[in-house]
Parts: structure tokens; sequence; C-alpha cells
């Protein structure tokens, strides 16, 4: 941060240091008037509900069974029969993992291409942008809907691949288990590569001029130059870009829901459609929250590690 | 003006990256003016030779499509695009009111913790479906369930750390002599807040407000399982017309997707310049 030589006071050249005011309220009394609406909101309709969740997750209650204090409490129960017995929880958490593995690698692989394209100049740059950035503003729920119909048997995908290939090459995309696991990855995929796009070339629009200039000078090749200087450079905001992106797709639903109801059996049945399927299909609601925690620790592990290695670079962009 | 074309290669590759995105798009609008022949012909029609309008009249309208001899259709829409207007209007305006102050209070008096983005994430990643679970049993015992003062109360919350954080890196942007300046003048902090510091972020405020409509106007899972029979949104009501009618309303939920996407499209491309910030909860500025 720059220095401010024209601040009034020496104090108020730190974040955090009170405004200068004689009037009106202290400092602390308007800390607390402007916080405290959020804090309300948070505290009644996040904390609250998770700490009934996290009780729940301990007893065997459901509707059937009287509220909630009437409920036995049965310690770890739900939680160990998740983790030993339940094939189809686990499986939720390895297909999500998967789906989300060759998801974030290739909407990071089109990303990356697509912004380095548009670092040079050329006409109809600003429009081209824009119908780049279309699919993510359209509700994932519409999203669904449009591939659900796209990959329909008589529908224009197999139109094209019977083009191409011959009409033996069809495929009943939502009949057979690595056809619906595909549908929902390309679905995946097209809805979500403009925002790796989008964030990757705002961070490599920010690279400064300099160190690319002076390896240039000194004999370095192109691909040296993207390699060994402004992939480096961009690491934060790569970093940045995944764990949004993975807190997002961890929670795959919405697109899911509309394609293919985690059908066919449970191929393609994500973590949240699981969750869903036991506490409002099943109402075993006491199970669904066990299992919604498992996977809060479980992600919440694996975005800290993906943090770590640049935690301070992102704390203090995310706190300038 | 430094424009030049693109070599023929990449001309080629940004062709054809073109028509991936904007095929899509293409089909939900193409399916949703096609008449009721059209809808699932074998092979699928890709420009309707005789475009219509029944699609959307038949949203409004369960008995439009009679003119064509398809019945079937249960409900209008016109209940779900109300619910949706209320509750992301609603919804938005009580978040974007409410981080507003949270954003000011914790970038001009914070105490900058550097758990706190970490706690606010953690809270992004829980699963949906979990925070469901305890909702609808706190609602239904309250009589807040299938209401819409409920569905907005969950909005508001949900979207609150993205407006908050969203909001204070505009207010962070803003140099804090501009507010001293004022406070030495004579005004109170939390006048000059109000008189100096709003206006001054007006535009940031408006992107704001615009993404939090997206984020309000596209959630699904909320609404599924706290609406019966009072409450209904898009999302909603685009999903049942899948289980109820076994796919056949091709061209109605076609219309109504579009219904949907055009507004977030258009005011989409207004705040584009804002995305990257609103996404990353300010840790990226374009």
């Amino acid at each position: 941060m720059l220095p401010r030589s024209s601040a009034p006071t020496t104090e108020a050249q730190t974040i955090g240091t009170p405004l200068p005011s004689r009037r009106g309220l202290g400092v602390k009394g308007l800390t607390r008037l402007l916080t405290l609406p959020g804090q309300i909101v948070s505290l009644m309709v996040l904390v609250v509900p998770l700490l009934v969740a996290l009780y729940m997750s301990f007893t065997d209650w459901s509707p059937t069974r009287g509220t909630l204090f009437d409920a036995t409490f049965v310690g770890f129960e739900n939680y160990s029969e998740l983790l030993v017995y339940d094939k189809r929880f686990v499986y939720s958490i390895l297909r999500t993992l998967l789906i989300s593995v060759v998801c974030l690698s290739l909407e990071f692989s089109l990303g990356l291409g697509l912004a380095v394209l548009f670092l040079r100049e050329f006409r109809g740059k600003s429009l081209l942008f824009s119908a780049f950035l279309t699919p993510m503003m359209i509700l994932p729920v519409v999203v669904g809907y449009t591939f659900w119909m796209l990959f329909q048997t008589n529908g224009p995908i197999n139109q094209m691949i019977e083009f191409v290939f011959g009409a033996q090459a069809t495929l009943e995309w939502f009949r057979s288990a690595p056809c619906a696991v595909t549908a929902v990855i390309v679905t995946e995929v097209w809805h979500w590569t403009p925002l790796f796009f989008l964030i990757l070339l705002s961070g490599l629009n920010a690279i400064p001029e300099n160190p690319v200039r002076a390896a240039v000078i000194l004999g370095a090749s192109p691909r040296q130059v993207f390699w060994r200087i402004i992939l480096p450079m961009l690491k934060p905001v790569i970093i940045v870009a995944f764990v949004i992106r993975s807190m997002e797709i961890i929670k795959l639903f919405d697109e899911v829901f509309m394609l293919t109801r985690g059908g066919p059996g449970s191929a393609t049945e994500t973590i949240s459609l699981y969750i869903y399927k036991l506490a409002f299909n099943d109402f075993q609601l006491a199970y669904g929250a066990a299992a919604a925690f498992i996977v809060l620790v479980g992600s919440l592990l694996l975005i800290h590690l993906l943090l770590t290695p640049v935690r301070n670079q992102i704390m203090e962009t995310g706190h300038r | 003006m430094n424009t030049k074309k693109l070599s023929l290669p990449l001309a080629v590759l940004m062709g054809i990256a073109l028509i991936v995105v904007l095929f899509p798009v293409f089909w939900i609008s193409m399916t949703a003016i096609k008449p009721p022949t059209d809808w699932n012909a074998s092979p699928a029609i890709w420009v309707p030779s005789e475009p219509t309008i029944i699609n959307f009249l038949t949203l409004f309208d369960p008995e439009a499509l009679g003119a064509y001899g398809v019945g079937g259709v249960s409900q209008a829409a016109t209940k779900a695009v109300y619910g949706s207007i209320l509750a992301a209007m609603v919804a938005t305006a009580l978040s974007v009111a409410i981080g507003l102050f949270s954003a000011i209070g914790i970038s001009r008096y914070g105490n900058n913790s550097k758990a706190t983005p970490l706690i606010i994430l953690s809270g992004r990643m829980f699963p949906p479906a979990a925070i469901a679970v305890p909702f609808v049993i706190m609602f239904s015992n309250v009589g807040l369930i299938d209401s819409y003062t409920g569905l907005i109360a969950i909005y508001v919350a949900v979207t609150l750390p993205f407006s908050t954080w969203m909001l204070k890196s505009f207010v962070d942007d803003l140099p804090r002599e501009i507010e001293e300046a004022a406070m030495i003048d004579g005004r109170s902090r939390l006048s000059a807040h109000l008189t100096v510091t709003i206006p001054l972020i007006k535009g940031g405020l408006f992107a704001t407000t615009m993404f939090i409509f997206i984020l309000n106007w596209s959630e699904f899972m909320f609404a599924l399982v706290l609406s019966y029979s009072n409450v209904s949104t898009i999302p909603v009501q685009l999903a049942k017309y899948v289980t109820a009618t076994a796919g056949t309303l091709y061209g109605v939920q076609a219309a109504l997707a579009v219904f949907a996407m055009v507004p977030l499209v258009i005011v989409g491309y207004h705040i584009q310049s804002h995305l990257a910030r609103a996404m990353t909860f300010g840790a990226i500025k374009q």
C-alpha cells in the first residue's frame, strides 16, 4: 500500500483505525449498528439450522417419530453406518470427485486456452468476449433442461453424430452409465468454462509487462516465457478459480436433477442428489444430516489443502 | 485503434468455440417457437418452418394450445412467474441493504481477521440439501413452510456473503480520506457514510444488486423443497413440467426457459466487467 502523506493523523493510515469524528455514535456503537443486521440474519438462517442439523445427525429422528426432542440419541451410529456400510454414499462421493476432477481440468484447460487467445487485439474482440460469457449467466436449471433436449435419442447431438459417423454410432445418452456421466460432464463444462476464462483473463491482464519483456530480451522463447514467467505469476489467480469452482461443483445438483435425476440407476447420483433423496424422498432426515456433515468436513479439508500454498497472497488481495 | 484480423487457424478455432457456446442457446430459442408438431419430430427439426408464439401464450393461458389439438397443460406458469419476481426482488433488496451496512462496518471498522473469509467460504460449501433439512423442520413448526416469507429469508441469508464481500471490495477501493474530510467538516460517522460513501460506490452498488438478483432468480433447490401449493418459482415450474408430463411439452417448457433466461443474460451483459469480482467474493478485481 502506498504511504499517505496527506492523512490528517498518523493513526488513520492503517486500515481498521477509527475514522475521526466528534459527533454521533462512537466507533463501537456504530460498528455494532452496521454489522448487527447481517449477523442476526446469518445467525438465524445459517448457524441455527446448522446446529439443529448437527444435533439431528446424532439421533435416529424421522418425521414420523414426533418432535426432534423425542428422538433417541444414537451417538456416531449414523456416521459409522454411512462410512462403513453405505456403498451408495461412498460411491456418490467418489463419483462427485471423479466428475469434479474431469470437469475442472477440462474447464481450466479450455478457459486458459481461450484467455490466451484474448490477450491479443483483434476485430470484434469485445463482442466475442460477451458471447463467450453467455453460458455462465444462464440459470443452471435451464442449462440442464437445454442439454436434456440436446442429448435426446432423436436430438441434434445424435443427428450430428449420425451425419459424421453414421447411424450405428448414435447413442442412447441417458440409458447407459458412461454416456449419462459424459452428458453431465459436457453440460458442466459448457456451463462453467466461461468462469475460468473470465478469472484467468483478468489474471493474465494484471501481469506486469516488465518481467515478460526482460525475459524476451534475454532470449527466452514464447514457450519458456509462458511456462516459466507467466504461469508462476498466474498461480494465485488459478488457485482462486479452482477453489471457487470446487466449492460449487461439490454441491452439483440442479443440472443433474434436470438431466438424469441421478439415473440410470444411480450412475450419475452426486452427493447433493443423494442427500436430497435421503431427506426428501425417503425422509431419513437424521441420516441425511450426518451425510452432509461428512461432506462439509471433507470439503473443508480439501479447500484447506488447496489454499495452503497461496494463503497469504489470496488473503492480501481479499483484504486490500 | 489497434485492430487486426486473426490469423486463419485462430479465426477458425474462435469460430468453432463460438458455435459450441451459442448452439444450446440457439436450440432452446428455436424450440420455444416450434409448433407442437415440430416439438419432438424425428429427425429433429432445427429451424421451424412455421414459427409461432403459441408456447409463450400457453404459459399464461393453459387452453391456448387447444387450437393445435393438444390438451393436458394442467397449470399456467403465471404463479411461478409472479413468485420468482416477488421472491427475487424482495430478497435482493434486503440482501444488498444488509450487505451494504455490513460491508461498510467490516471495511472501515473491521478487525480484519484472516479467518473471516474462510468462515464465509465454509458456509458456501455446506450442501444446500442439508441446510434445507433443518429449515423444513423449523419452518413447518412456525408456519413459514410454503410461504414467500420463509423463501425470502433463506435467499437473503444465502446471498448475504456475496453481497457483503462484493460491496466490501468496492468500499475498500474508496480512499478513506474522502470520508475523513466529511467528518472533519463536522458530520457524524454514520452521516458521512450515508451521504459520502454510499453515493460514491453507486456503480458498485448497482452491479452487486444485479448480481444478487441473478443468484436469487436462478435458485432452485430451496424453492423445490420449501414449496408445495402456495409458493412456486420459475425453476421449480420448469422441473415440474418435466415430471408431470413426461417430456411431452417441449415447446412450452422451452418457452418458460427462454422467459427465465432472457432477463439474466441482459443483466449479465450489463455487469460483465464486475462478474469476476462478484464470483470470487471480491478477491479478483477487473
